[in-house]
């Protein structure tokens, strides 16, 4: 299952948890895919709510961009700068094959961030050559986004290789996430 | 008046006017092609005509329509076999060098000289189709400047004040907030990055350098 969810901009983090809240409860494993916030802050975020690092995979593409410590560990991977689209593509390959066998999802935080660093065009081109890795793999993909906050072509697009398009609110209510 | 004279009169007055409708035809700042229905074949084109297919009036004398202003099949002509009003409708048509030229086409029916014709009228609407074309290239490249720097900056909003809030509960280490307002000071640096290159792209004139998808969505909204 492939979904692009959007919210407004206060409501992007509660989505985030919200989605990482239903992939675990579905005994799926999750790998987010971060160019919005640093591993150790996103770690943070998640263990008050309850989710232990144990649990999920991380591609994070802003630590070492915001001159942070990368520190080495094996459920973490880190990418130098967010416009780096081989290396995103690289790691989530990598990552992939590292997860354990059984239902996986990535999330990506979020389509609207990527933004800033690559032009809408290479931005979509990028998300198909994502959506056609998961799609031969059989793995979910949630990608995140600000509402409006995508141009016509890429939302047809994505339109047109996701399976499902949600606001934040419909996805509370829909069983059909993953 | 003696009946000769009338006919010289009459006839004079024909000529004259058929001299003053001939000027018209080679002056007026309108394509104009004449058009026999039955055979569709051209009869007669003006001066306009022939600059706007770059083709003489000899090579166009005699050239049937289908094909050259006309898209339809043999058999199917929107006028004389599908009876359809041809008024200001967007046509292409192929000049001498196999370009393609907007016009707007209208085909009215005439009796001249005892017989009907179609006189088919063009107006070239290239330089309003580029109009149309900068006016979608703005309104995209305004478009993809919001996308990169108005949504991006909201989120960032909303992230500051949750920098904020986390600084204050006590739950995150300096290292944790100065990576987070690091990261988006540099997302700053980059969004008026992006904002300086979509202005450059702008002022060089790459305007109409934008995707044909995008374009065709612009212009259809």
């Amino acid at each position: 299952m492939l979904c692009l969810l959007v919210a407004q901009p206060e409501k992007v983090g509660d989505m985030n948890l919200m989605v990482i809240k239903r992939i675990l409860e579905a005994r799926c494993t999750p790998l987010i895919v971060t160019v919005n916030k640093p591993y150790k802050v996103l770690t943070k975020i998640y263990a008050k709510e309850g989710i232990s690092p144990e649990s999920y995979y991380v591609i994070d593409a802003v630590t070492q961009y915001s001159g942070g410590a990368c520190p080495q560990t094996p459920r973490v991977k880190y990418v130098n700068n967010p416009a780096n689209l081989t290396d995103l593509g690289i790691a989530i390959t990598e990552v992939i094959k590292q997860m354990p066998q059984g239902k996986k999802c990535i999330i990506f935080d979020s389509v609207s961030m990527l933004l800033i660093h690559i032009p809408s065009a290479t931005a979509s081109k990028f998300l198909h050559f994502v959506v056609n890795k998961l799609q031969l793999s059989d793995i979910s993909g949630i990608f995140l986004s600000v509402e409006k906050g995508l141009d016509p072509v890429v939302m047809s697009q994505m339109s047109a290789f996701v399976d499902h398009i949600m606001d934040y609110d419909q996805a509370q209510k829909s069983p059909c996430l993953l | 008046m003696p009946e000769k004279i009338q006919g010289l009169t009459d006839r004079a007055t024909i000529e004259s006017s058929g001299n003053i409708f001939r000027t018209v035809f080679e002056r007026i700042q309108t394509a104009i092609l004449i058009v026999d229905p039955a055979a569709h074949q051209i009869v007669d084109a003006n001066p306009l005509m022939e600059s706007l297919t770059g083709l003489s009036k000899d090579q166009m004398l005699g050239k049937g329509c289908q094909g050259f202003v006309c898209p339809a099949k043999c058999g199917e002509c929107p006028v004389t076999d599908l009876h359809k009003n041809i008024l200001n409708i967007e046509r292409e048509i192929i000049n001498a060098k196999g370009e393609r030229v907007p016009v707007l086409k209208t085909v009215a029916k005439a009796d001249i000289g005892g017989k009907e014709y179609l006189v088919e009228s063009y107006v070239d609407i290239t330089e309003h189709r580029k109009a149309e074309e900068r006016q979608a290239a703005l309104i995209a490249y305004l478009s993809e400047s919001i996308l990169r720097a108005k949504k991006p900056l909201e989120l960032m909003q909303e992230e500051f004040h949750e920098i904020a809030r986390r600084a204050k509960s006590g739950d995150y280490d300096p290292e944790d907030v100065r990576m987070e307002l690091e990261l988006h000071a540099k997302n700053l640096g980059q969004i008026v990055k992006n904002l300086e290159e979509l202005q450059a792209k702008a002022l060089e004139g790459k305007t109409t350098e934008i995707p044909p998808e995008f374009r065709e969505f612009l212009i259809r909204k």
